[in-house]
C-alpha cells in the first residue's frame, strides 16, 4: 500500500517541525527517513501513524490514495515500533504479540486456535519460538525489539513504521538486526518506513533514503544517488566525512591550487563564494606535481592504527587543514613521513555555494 | 565491602541503639504484652471470648464494612486519580489538595460532622429520609464513615503511577487497533494493579481499626452496629481486661494476615513490572 | 490493488482496500491517546460528585455548624475553664510526643540510610507497625503495661504514681500512634540523598555532630518539617487511643478531641462544633502547609536524584 504525505506543516508553539513537506512512498518499498535531531523525521512518522496530526488544514496523509489525515491511530492499521519498544510489561511475549488480534472487534476477531497459530508463526519468524512465556523484563534489548516488530506485524498492517528501531541497542546487535530487517522485508514486502539518524544504517538497509533538515526534505533517492550525487552541502556533509576547500572564484568555477572545479549546482557564473567538498578517501597524494595534483601541502600527522591510514595535511597556500584516507598499501608505497611536502589531487569534487556552515 | 569494624560515618551504634531501644519501649514490648496477657488464658477461655455472638457480630460489621468501603474507594479512587492526572479543570489544584482532608481532620471531628450530615434532619439525611433510607445509627452509616477515612489512600498510591505512565505504551496499544476502553482495561488497569492493591490494603487496615470517625454515627448497638474497636473499649471500661485483650489479639492477627496477603499478591503482580 | 502479503507470514488478508477507511474529512481529529469528550466530562463529573459528597459536604458542614451561633459564642466556649484545660493538655501532649518522635525519626533514618546492616527491611517494617494498629489497641497496650492488671500496676500505685488515667499515659499513647511519621518521611529522602556529602565532610575533618548539623540537616529540612507537621496534626487530633487511657475526668485528662465528645454527649452540639471547627481549621492550615512544603520537598528529592544520575 502506498503512503503519501502532501503539504504537511506541523508547528509546536513557535517551533516548526515540518514545513510544507511532500513525500510519496510506493507500495512495498523500504524507505529511510534520515536526518539530525530536530529535523522532523520522528514527527513525520508519527503523523503518518496517526499519533500526531498536522496543523489544521495544513496537509494530507493518504494511504493507497485514500485520505486518512483525520483518522486516529487505532483505525489506521499502520504498524508502529518505538525506539524503546513500549512492550506491555504485564504480558508475556506471546500475549504481547497477540494483543492486536485480541482487540479486534468481535466480528473480525479470529478464534483462539487461529490466534495461537498466527502468533507462533511470528515467534518463529523472529526466532523467539522458545521464549513465548517470557516477560519483556527477561529479554535482551535486541529480543525486545524483535517482539515489538512481531507485535506490530501480527494484525497484518499495510504499512510498517519504525521509530529509530535500533537506536537503543549497542553496535553489534544493531548490525545483526539491520540485516535481519532487510531479510524480513524481502520475505514480507510490507511498505516499511523507518526513522534513523545513523547514516550508515540508512545507506545499508533502505531501498530509498529521504534526507530531512529543519522540517523539509533535502533530497530523496537511492543510497547510491544521495551519496554520489548529493544535492546540497548539507546532504553531502551528513552522509560522511568531508573536507572543505576554499578557493578563488573563477568564472563558473572555483580554483584550488592550479586546478579549476566547476560548480556542481545549477551552473552559471558564481555570485557567492563557493566551497569544494571532498571525501577523505577521494584525495590522491603524489610526491611530484603533475596532472591534477596541483595543490601543495605538508603532512602534519600520520595515523596508521586500524584498517586504513589517516593523514592530516595542511595546505601551503592558505594553511587550510584537511584529512586524507589511504589504504595501507597506498601509504606504504608513498612512504610518507611527518613534515613531507606533497601534492594532492582532488577527485569527486562537489562545489556548493558558501552559505552552509558545518 | 566496608569492613564491619570500620565505618566512615560515625554514630552507627548510637543511632541504631537508640532506635532499637525506643522502638522496643514504645512499640514492641507493649504490643508483645497483648499476646503475653492472652497467653494467661486457657485455649477454651480464649475461644469462648472471641466467638461470643456479640464479638462475632462486631467482626462481621468491622471486616465487612471496611472491606466494602475500601472496595468503593478503589473504584472512585482510580476515577479521582485519573481525573486529577489526565484532565484540566477549574480548581483542580484545590481539589487535589483537599483529597487529603481525611488525613488532616481529627477523627472525632469527622465523626460528629458525618453524624450531623446524615441524621434524618441533616443536609444529606433529609434527602434520603423520604426514600426510606436511614444512614445515621445504621450499618450504612458505618460504611459511609469508613469510606470517608479511606478516601485518600487509593488516590495517593495510584496518582504517582499514572503520572509516570509511559505515554508510548498507550500509543502502542492504539497503533495496534485498541480503542480507549480496551487500552484502559487491558493495558493501563493491569499496570495500576500493584498500586491499587497497596492503596486497598492501607484503606482496609485503617478502616478496620478506625474508632473516632465511626462511633458517633454508628449508634453502637451491640450485635448490630457495634464495631470491634468499640467492643474492646467497652470491655476495658468494664475492667474485663482478658476479654479486651483476647479481642485485640483477633484484630491484630487479622490485620497482619491481611497485610501479609496483600504484600504477597503485590509482589507477585509487580514482578514483571520493574522499570526497564 | 495492494500486493497480497505472503501467506508464510500468516498475516490477515484485510480485503478490499478501497472501502477500507472511514471518510473522516469532515470529522475533527483528536489525539490517539485521548478519550472522547463525553467520557471526559462524565469522569470529571463522577469524580467531583464523589468528592463533593464525601469531602466537600463534611468540610462545609463543620464550619457551618461551628459558626451557627456566631463567633462570640465560640470564644465563650473556648474560654470555658474545662475547654481551656483541654486545649492546654493537648498542646502539652503534642509538645512532648512530637519532639520525641522527631528525634527518633532522625536517629532511625540516620542509622538506616547511612549504614548497611542486616535486618534493615525488618526494622523499617517494625517502624511502620503502629500504622496498622487500631488506636483503641494502642491505648490498650499501655493499660496492660502500666494499669492495674500490669506488671507495674501495684508498684505504681504503691508509690502513688499514675501513668494510666493520667497525663503520662496520654503522652505514651499519643507517641505510639504518631511514632512512624517523621521516620517514614526521612528514610526515603535520605536514601535518595545518599552518603557522599557526609563522607566528604568527614574526609574534610568534620566531627559526627558537625557533619549532621552542617551537611545533613540542611538537606533534610523540608522532609523533617513535613513529617513534624503530619505528626503534630495527628497528635493533636488523636481520639481513640487517648480515650482508652484517659480517666475521662473533666478538667484533668481531657484533650480537645475528648472535650468535643463530652460537649456532644452533653447535647451542647453548638459547643462541640465550635471546638470541632477550630480543629478543622487547624486541619486546613496543616493541609496548606503540607502542600507548600511538598513542593519544596519534591524539589530537594529531584535534586538528589539528579546528582545520582550524573
Amino acid at each position: 500500500m502506498s503512503v503519501e504525505v502532501r503539504n504537511i506543516t506541523k508547528r509546536f508553539g513557535k517551533f516548526t517541525a515540518l514545513d510544507n513537506l511532500n513525500l510519496k512512498i510506493e507500495s512495498g518499498e523500504l524507505v529511510a527517513l534520515l536526518g539530525p535531531s530536530g529535523s522532523g523525521k520522528t514527527t513525520l512518522l508519527r503523523i503518518i501513524a496517526g499519533l500526531e496530526f498536522p496543523d489544521p488544514g495544513a496537509g494530507q496523509v493518504l494511504f493507497y490514495g485514500e485520505e486518512v489525515t483525520n483518522l486516529p491511530a487505532s483505525e489506521r492499521k499502520a504498524g508502529f515500533a518505538f525506539q524503546h519498544y513500549a512492550l506491555f510489561r504485564h504480558l508475556n511475549v506471546f500475549e504481547n504479540i497477540a494483543f492486536g488480534l485480541r482487540v479486534l472487534p468481535r466480528s473480525k476477531r479470529p478464534k483462539e486456535p487461529e490466534i495461537r497459530e498466527r502468533v507462533e508463526k511470528l515467534l518463529k519468524l523472529i526466532q523467539l519460538d522458545a521464549h513465548g512465556k517470557r516477560f519483556p523484563t527477561q529479554l535482551s534489548g535486541g529480543q525486545r525489539q524483535r517482539v515489538a516488530l512481531a507485535r506490530a506485524l501480527a494484525v497484518g498492517p499495510k504499512v510498517l513504521l519504525l521509530d529509530e528501531p535500533f537506536g537503543a541497542l549497542d553496535a553489534k546487535v544493531r548490525k545483526e538486526l539491520r540485516r535481519w530487517l532487510r531479510q524480513l522485508h524481502e520475505e514480507i514486502h510490507v511498505t516499511t518506513l523507518f526513522v534513523t539518524h545513523d547514516r550508515e544504517e540508512a545507506l545499508e538497509v533502505a531501498g530509498r533514503v529521504a534526507v530531512l533538515r529543519d522540517g523539509r526534505i533535502e533530497q530523496v533517492g537511492t543510497p547510491e544517488e544521495i551519496y554520489d550525487r548529493p544535492a546540497s552541502a548539507f546532504v553531502y556533509d551528513f552522509l560522511g566525512n568531508v573536507n572543505l576547500f576554499h578557493g578563488q572564484p573563477h568564472g563558473g568555477s572555483v580554483k584550488i591550487g592550479d586546478t579549476e572545479y566547476a560548480v556542481t549546482e545549477k551552473g552559471g557564473p558564481l555570485e557567492t563564494p563557493a566551497v569544494a567538498f571532498v571525501r577523505p578517501h577521494d584525495i590522491r597524494i603524489s610526491r611530484e606535481p603533475g596532472g591534477h595534483a596541483t595543490l601543495a601541502a605538508r603532512v602534519i600527522r600520520c595515523n596508521t592504527a586500524g584498517p586504513s591510514a589517516h593523514l592530516e595535511l595542511r595546505r601551503l597556500d592558505n594553511d587550510g587543514w584537511f584529512e586524507v584516507q589511504l589504504s595501507k598499501e597506498q601509504f606504504n608505497e608513498l612512504q610518507l613521513n611527518t613534515g613531507d611536502q606533497v601534492y594532492v589531487e582532488l577527485r569527486n569534487v562537489r562545489v556548493f555555494p558558501e552559505d552552509y556552515s558545518i | 565491602m566496608a569492613s564491619k569494624n570500620f565505618r566512615v560515618l560515625p554514630g552507627f551504634r548510637l543511632t541504631l541503639g537508640y532506635t532499637l531501644l525506643y522502638l522496643s519501649l514504645i512499640v514492641l514490648i507493649p504490643l508483645a504484652g497483648v499476646f503475653v496477657k492472652t497467653s494467661t488464658l486457657s485455649w477454651e477461655q480464649f475461644w469462648h471470648i472471641v466467638t461470643a455472638p456479640r464479638a462475632l457480630a462486631s467482626y462481621r460489621l468491622s471486616f465487612g464494612a471496611s472491606f466494602l468501603a475500601a472496595l468503593v474507594n478503589v473504584f472512585f479512587g482510580i476515577m479521582v486519580a485519573w481525573v486529577l492526572v489526565r484532565y484540566e479543570f477549574f480548581g483542580k489544584k484545590i481539589v487535589d489538595a483537599l483529597v487529603d482532608i481525611p488525613f488532616a481532620l481529627p477523627t472525632a471531628v469527622a465523626g460528629i460532622t458525618l453524624t450531623a450530615l446524615y441524621v434524618p434532619n441533616g443536609w444529606i439525611g433529609q434527602l434520603l429520609a423520604p426514600m426510606g433510607v436511614q444512614v445515621a445509627f445504621t450499618q450504612l452509616g458505618v460504611f459511609i464513615a469508613l469510606t470517608f477515612i479511606g478516601l485518600p489512600f487509593i488516590v495517593r498510591t495510584v496518582q504517582p503511577v499514572l503520572e509516570d505512565f509511559d505515554p508510548e505504551i498507550e500509543e502502542a496499544a492504539a497503533s495496534l487497533g485498541a480503542n480507549r476502553w480496551q487500552t484502559f482495561r487491558r493495558v493501563i488497569l493491569p499496570m495500576l494493579f500493584p498500586a491499587m492493591l497497596t492503596g486497598f490494603s492501607l484503606a482496609f487496615a485503617r478502616a478496620l481499626g478506625e474508632y473516632g470517625s465511626v462511633i458517633f454515627i454508628a449508634g453502637n448497638m451491640p450485635g448490630k452496629t457495634e464495631i470491634t474497636p468499640l467492643l474492646i473499649a467497652t470491655k476495658l471500661d468494664q475492667f474485663d481486661y482478658a476479654g479486651a485483650t483476647a479481642l485485640a489479639v483477633v484484630m491484630l492477627v487479622g490485620s497482619f494476615a491481611i497485610l501479609l496477603t496483600v504484600n504477597l499478591l503485590q509482589w507477585r503482580s509487580s514482578r514483571h513490572l520493574a522499570r526497564v | 490493488m495492494a500486493q497480497q502479503p505472503s501467506p508464510r507470514a500468516g498475516l490477515i488478508d484485510m480485503g478490499d482496500t478501497t472501502t477500507f477507511f472511514r471518510d473522516t474529512r469532515h470529522e475533527p481529529h483528536r489525539r490517539a491517546t485521548a478519550e472522547a469528550p463525553w467520557v471526559r466530562r462524565l469522569l470529571i463529573t463522577g469524580a467531583l460528585s464523589f468528592l463533593g459528597i464525601f469531602l466537600g459536604m463534611p468540610l462545609v458542614s463543620v464550619f457551618a455548624e461551628g459558626l451557627k451561633k456566631g463567633l462570640g459564642f465560640n470564644f465563650h466556649t473556648f474560654l470555658d475553664p474545662q475547654t481551656l484545660s483541654a486545649i492546654k493538655l493537648t498542646f502539652i501532649v503534642a509538645g512532648i510526643s512530637v519532639p520525641l518522635n522527631c528525634v527518633f525519626g532522625v536517629a532511625a533514618a540516620w542509622a538506616i540510610t547511612k549504614f548497611d546492616f542486616r535486618g534493615k527491611n525488618l526494622l523499617i517494617t517494625l517502624i511502620d507497625l503502629p500504622f496498622s494498629v487500631s488506636p483503641v489497641i494502642a491505648g490498650l497496650i499501655y493499660v496492660l503495661l502500666f494499669g492495674a492488671p500490669g506488671p507495674f500496676g501495684t508498684w505504681l500505685s504503691d508509690h502513688n504514681l499514675k501513668i494510666i488515667f493520667a497525663v503520662p499515659g496520654i503522652v505514651l499513647a499519643t507517641t505510639f500512634v504518631t511514632f512512624p511519621f517523621v521516620a517514614r518521611e526521612l528514610i526515603p529522602l535520605m536514601q535518595a540523598q545518599g552518603r557522599t556529602e557526609e563522607e566528604a565532610a568527614r574526609v574534610l575533618g568534620a566531627s559526627g555532630w558537625q557533619t549532621f548539623w552542617r551537611v545533613t540537616l540542611p538537606n533534610i529540612k523540608w522532609g523533617l518539617l513535613y513529617g513534624v507537621i503530619l505528626c503534630n496534626a495527628r497528635a493533636m487530633g488523636e481520639f481513640g487511643a487517648v480515650s482508652v487511657v484517659s480517666s475521662h475526668i473533666r478538667g484533668e485528662t481531657i484533650t480537645i478531641p475528648l472535650q468535643i465528645e463530652i460537649l456532644y454527649n452533653d447535647y451542647n452540639t453548638a459547643g462541640a462544633f465550635a471546638l470541632a471547627s477550630l480543629l478543622a481549621f487547624l486541619g486546613l492550615v496543616t493541609l496548606v502547609l503540607k502542600t507548600w512544603i511538598e513542593r519544596k520537598k519534591a524539589a530537594a528529592l529531584r535534586a538528589a536524584e539528579m546528582d545520582l544520575i550524573t
